[in-house]
C-alpha cells in the first residue's frame, strides 16, 4: 500500500517504521526540518517538510497516487482538514484523522471522516486494567458498542473444568476463541475450560461487568 | 432597532472578528463571541453589548456552551484556516444553523468547501479582485489621456 | 482647539443622555398626579409636580434633541459615569421640589429625602402622618425607580446609545442577554412581576390597596420608605412581616440570579455564591438576635421571633423596613446589624453594601489560602466562583480591586461615622446610622429626623449617593468633569 501521514513527533517516526516493516510504501509530510532530514536518513521514506494541510503541498506528495492517509497532527481542525482535502480533491479511498477531543470522534464521522480518540482508548484500557491483573481488553469496536476481552482462567475460576454446554453465558456475550496450553480451539458445546486457558470474550457494555464476573469469580 | 433580533455567535476575536462583533451588537443583534484567549476581547468597543466567552470552539463542549443550537448566524474569523473550515461545519452539519460563514485566507481551500453549503470568504481573492479592477481602471483612463 | 473639539465630541454625548435621562424623570414627575384619581382634594399640589416636571421636560428635551447626533453612536463606560453623576444629581434636586414646597422642607431636608428615595435607602425627615397622598406615592415611585436605575427605565422605553457604557456606568454590570436592550426589557418585565406580586401580597396580607402599592414599591426596590411614620412596625402584623420577607430577599437578588431560577436553572442557581452568603447569613443571624437580643424585650415568643427574622432580612437586603424601634436594643444587637448593614445585599440588585458576592469571595479567598498551604508545592491552583452560568477565574487584578474596594468603603464608613459622632451622639448610634446611610439600608435609631444638624443630614446625604453609585464611579467621573473643565478654560488649544 502507499501509505501517506502527515504529522511530527516520535510517534509518526515509529508509525513509519512499523509500516516499511510491513512492506508498505510512506511518504511522511512533516513541518518540523529536523525531524525531516532525521526520518530521511533513518527510514527507506519519502519525507516531506511542509504545510500538512496545503493542498499544493499534498498534491506535490503525490496524494492522488495514495491509498491511504492518516492524519496525525496535534490539531484535530488539521487532521479533519487533510482528511477532507485527501479525500475530495484526490480521491484517496482511505482516510483516518487522530482526534484529541473524543467528542470529536462522532463529530467528525457526521462529516464524513474516520477518527479515533487516544484520550478515548487510553482511559477505556485504564478503566479495564485497574484491578484486573488477568484480563487484557483488547478491543472496543463499533463506536464502542461492543468488547472483546482477554482473559486468563484461574484455578479459582467458577467456569474451570465446566463443559461449555453447562455454562450460563449473560445474553449477547459470546465466548469466541481458547488457547488452551497455546493450541487454538474454537468452543463447542463438549469443550471444557481449564485453569490456564486463554478465553476471548465478545460483549456489550451493558453485560461486560457480568461475564467478567463469570469467568473469574471477582466482584469486580 | 431592527425589526429582527439575531443570535450571531462569532468565532475568533482577531480585527475582524471584534469589528464585526461591534457593528453587529450595535445594530441591535444578540451576539456572543469565543476566542480562546482572554486577551483578545480587549479589541471590542463600547458599541459592543453582548457576550464573551474564553474557550477552544473545535471543543463541542465549548460550542454548546455558547448555546450554538440556537444561534441564526454562525461567523468563523480566527486566523487558522483549518479551524474556520472545521467549526463551520460543525455549525452547519452538526448543528444545522440557518446561516454559517467562513474567512478563508488561503484561495486554494476555497474551493473545496464551496459544495457544504458554507460562504467561504477569502479576504486575498477579493482583495486581488478590487486591485486589479483598479489596475484595469487606470490603464483604460490613462489609454484614453495619451 | 483640538482639545476642545475632542472634549466637544464626547460632551455633545454625555449631554445628550443627560438630556434624555431628565426627560424621563420630568415624565415620572408626572405619576404622583394619578392620586387625583381617587383623592380630588388634592388638586392643589398639582402644581408642585407640574412645573418641575416640565422644567426638566423642557431643558432635558432641549439638550437632548439639539444635540443628539445623526449617527447612533455608543457612549463609552467613562463618558456613561459623567451621564449617571449628572443625571443623578439633577434628578435629586428636582425631585426634592415638592419636599419643599408642598411640606415646607428646606434645601438640605428635602435634598435628604429625595436622595434617600432615588438611592433606596429609606430614611426619611419627612413627617408622614401630615404629608398628602401625593407625596407619599411620588416616594414610592422615586425608590421603585431609583432601584432599577434612572439609566435603565430611560433605555427601556426610549432607545438610547448602543453599547452597555451607560448601564455598567450605573452599577448594572450583568446583563441577561447577549444585547444590551433585551437584557434591559427583561430586567424590567422581572421588575415589573415583582412590583405586582408584592401589591397582592400586601393587600392580601391586610394593607389597603394604597399602601399596599407603596410598600411594594419600597420592598421590591429595597427602599424602605413608609406610608406610615412607625413603618411597618405600624401593623403589628405577622401576615404583613412574613410577606415582607420574601419580597425584601427577593429585591435584593441579583437579576441575572433571578431570572435563572425563573427559567429552571436550579444548579446555576444553588452555586451561586450570593445565594450560599444568605443561606449561611441569614439564619446564623436570626439566632443570634433571638437569643441575645429579641428575647428579652419582647412579650412574646412569636413576636421576638417575627422581629428577629424581620430585622436580620432588612438589614441584609438593606430594605430599611422597621417592624420595631431600637431604643432597647443592646450594644450586640447593633454590632449584628451594622455588620449585616455592611455586607449588604446582592449585586447588580437593588441593593447597597459592599455586596455579598466581594464578602463571598473575600471568605473564599481566605480559605484558598489554607488550602494551598497543604497543595504540592509547585502545584498551579486556578480558584473560580460561579457568574451566572459561567466560570470566573479568580486572578490577582480582580482581588486588588476587591480589596481596594473593601478599604475605601470601610475608611469612609469611619469618617462619615465620625462626623456624626461629632455632634454629640453616641457612637453605636452615629456607627448604626451612617452603616445605614452608606448601605442605603434605611433602619434608623433616631438621629436621621427633620431637627438633625444640617451637616449631618449632609453627611448622611453624600454617603447614601456614593452607597448606591459605587464610589469609583463618582469620583472618576467627577474628577474627569474637573480635569475636563481645566483642559478647556485652563490653556490655550
Amino acid at each position: 500500500m502507499n501509505i501517506l501521514i502527515a504529522g511530527e513527533g516520535k510517534t509518526v517516526y515509529f508509525l513509519c517504521r512499523t509500516f516499511i516493516a510491513k512492506g508498505h510504501k510512506v511518504t511522511v509530510i512533516n513541518r518540523s526540518q529536523d525531524e525531516s532530514i532525521w526520518s530521511a536518513r533513518q527510514l527507506k521514506i519519502v519525507s516531506i517538510q511542509g504545510d500538512w494541510s496545503d493542498p499544493l503541498v499534498l498534491e506535490e506528495a503525490e496524494a492522488n497516487l495514495m491509498d491511504a492517509v492518516l492524519a496525525v497532527t496535534p490539531n484535530d481542525h488539521d487532521n479533519l482538514a487533510i482528511c477532507q482535502i485527501a479525500s475530495l480533491q484526490f480521491k484517496v479511498p482511505q482516510t483516518l484523522a487522530l482526534v484529541n477531543d473524543p467528542d470529536n470522534e462522532e463529530v467528525f464521522r457526521q462529516l464524513g471522516v474516520t477518527a479515533i480518540s487516544t484520550a478515548r482508548i487510553l482511559s477505556n484500557l485504564m478503566e479495564r486494567r485497574v484491578g484486573f491483573g488477568e484480563i487484557t481488553n483488547l478491543i472496543t469496536a463499533c463506536e464502542g458498542k461492543l468488547n472483546i476481552t482477554e482473559i486468563e482462567l484461574t484455578e479459582t475460576s467458577p467456569v474451570a473444568q465446566k463443559l461449555i454446554r453447562d455454562i450460563k453465558f449473560p445474553q449477547n456475550s459470546l465466548l469466541a476463541y481458547i488457547l488452551h496450553q497455546g493450541q487454538p480451539t474454537i468452543p463447542k458445546g463438549d469443550t471444557i475450560l481449564y485453569p490456564g486457558d486463554r478465553v476471548f470474550v465478545i460483549t456489550m457494555p451493558e453485560n461486560y461487568a457480568e461475564t467478567i464476573r463469570m469467568l473469574t469469580g471477582d466482584k469486580g | 432597532m431592527p425589526s429582527k433580533n439575531l443570535f450571531i455567535l462569532i468565532v475568533g476575536c482577531g480585527r475582524l472578528g471584534s469589528l464585526l462583533a461591534n457593528r453587529l451588537s450595535g445594530k441591535g443583534h444578540s451576539v456572543v463571541v469565543i476566542d480562546n484567549r482572554d486577551s483578545a476581547f480587549n479589541t471590542l468597543s463600547a458599541e459592543f453589548s453582548g457576550f464573551r466567552m474564553v474557550g477552544d470552539a473545535t471543543e463541542l463542549k465549548v460550542l454548546k456552551e455558547a448555546k450554538i443550537e440556537e444561534a441564526d448566524v454562525f461567523i468563523a474569523t480566527t486566523r487558522d484556516d483549518n479551524v474556520n473550515i472545521m467549526v463551520s461545519q460543525v455549525a452547519k452539519k452538526i448543528f444545522h444553523v440557518p446561516k454559517v460563514m467562513a474567512r478563508v485566507f488561503e484561495p486554494k481551500r476555497e474551493n473545496i468547501y464551496k459544495d457544504f453549503d458554507i460562504e467561504a470568504i477569502s479576504p486575498t481573492t477579493i482583495a486581488v479582485e478590487l486591485f486589479l479592477e483598479s489596475v484595469a481602471e487606470f490603464l483604460t483612463v490613462n489609454k484614453r489621456g495619451s | 482647539m483640538q482639545t476642545r473639539l475632542i472634549l466637544w465630541r464626547h460632551y455633545r454625548a454625555i449631554l445628550s443622555n443627560t438630556g434624555m435621562i431628565m426627560v424621563m424623570v420630568g415624565v415620572l414627575m408626572l405619576t404622583p398626579l394619578f392620586v387625583l384619581l381617587a383623592w380630588h382634594n388634592e388638586w392643589i399640589y398639582a402644581k408642585d409636580f407640574l412645573i418641575p416636571a416640565f422644567v426638566l421636560m423642557g431643558v432635558g428635551g432641549a439638550l437632548w434633541r439639539l444635540l443628539k447626533s445623526n449617527i447612533p453612536v455608543s457612549i463609552t463606560i467613562q463618558d456613561g459615569g459623567v451621564v449617571v453623576l449628572l443625571s443623578w444629581a439633577i434628578a435629586s434636586v428636582f425631585a426634592g421640589f415638592p419636599f419643599m414646597s408642598i411640606l415646607g422642607l428646606n434645601f438640605t431636608q428635602a435634598t435628604f429625602e429625595s436622595v434617600s428615595g432615588w438611592t433606596t435607602t429609606g430614611l426619611s425627615v419627612v413627617d408622614v402622618a401630615k404629608a398628602p397622598n401625593m407625596v407619599l406615592l411620588w416616594r414610592s415611585i422615586i425608590q421603585l425607580i431609583g432601584g432599577a436605575g434612572l439609566a435603565i427605565i430611560t433605555l427601556a422605553a426610549i432607545t438610547g446609545p448602543t453599547g452597555a457604557g451607560l448601564t455598567i456606568a450605573e452599577g448594572r454590570t450583568e446583563q441577561l442577554a447577549p444585547q444590551v436592550h433585551s437584557s434591559i426589557k427583561r430586567v424590567v418585565i422581572l421588575y415589573a412581576g415583582y412590583a405586582m406580586l408584592g401589591i397582592i401580597l400586601f393587600k392580601v396580607a391586610g394593607m389597603n390597596m394604597f399602601d399596599a402599592i407603596n410598600h411594594s414599591f419600597a420592598a421590591i426596590s429595597t427602599g424602605g420608605f413608609s406610608t406610615k411614620p412607625e413603618n411597618i412596625a405600624f401593623w403589628d402584623s405577622t401576615a404583613i412581616d412574613l410577606v415582607s420577607v420574601p419580597l425584601m430577599i427577593l429585591g435584593n437578588m441579583n437579576f441575572l440570579t433571578v431570572y435563572l431560577l425563573v427559567r429552571g436553572k436550579f444548579k446555576a442557581v444553588y452555586r451561586n455564591g450570593e445565594v450560599k452568603a444568605m443561606a449561611v447569613l441569614i439564619p446564623i443571624c436570626i439566632v443570634l438576635i433571638f437569643y441575645l437580643v429579641s428575647n428579652s424585650i419582647y412579650p412574646t415568643f412569636g413576636k421576638s421571633a417575627r422581629v428577629a427574622i424581620f430585622e436580620v432580612v432588612t438589614a441584609l437586603t438593606t430594605t430599611g423596613f422597621m417592624s420595631t424601634v431600637y431604643t432597647e436594643w443592646n450594644s450586640f444587637g447593633y454590632l449584628v446589624l451594622i455588620v449585616l448593614m455592611i455586607i449588604g445585599g446582592g449585586t447588580c440588585s437593588t441593593a447597597g453594601g459592599i455586596k455579598q458576592y466581594r464578602v463571598y469571595l473575600l471568605f473564599k479567598s481566605f480559605i484558598w489560602e489554607i488550602k494551598r498551604a497543604f497543595l504540592p508545592k509547585n502545584a498551579i491552583i486556578e480558584n473560580y466562583f460561579w457568574k451566572g452560568e459561567q466560570k470566573e477565574y479568580i486572578n490577582g487584578e480582580l482581588l486588588r480591586q476587591l480589596i481596594s474596594f473593601v478599604s475605601l468603603y470601610m475608611f469612609i464608613y469611619v469618617l462619615g461615622s465620625g462626623i456624626i459622632a461629632a455632634h454629640g451622639y453616641k457612637l453605636n448610634e452615629a456607627m448604626f446610622e451612617f452603616a445605614s446611610s452608606l448601605s442605603t439600608v434605611g433602619i434608623s435609631c433616631g438621629i436621621s429626623v427633620a431637627s438633625a444638624p444640617p451637616l449631618v443630614l449632609w453627611t448622611e446625604t453624600i454617603g447614601m449617593f456614593m452607597g448606591r453609585l459605587e464610589f469609583f464611579v463618582i469620583l472618576i467621573s467627577f474628577g474627569k468633569i474637573v480635569q475636563d473643565t481645566f483642559a478647556v478654560f485652563g490653556r490655550k488649544n
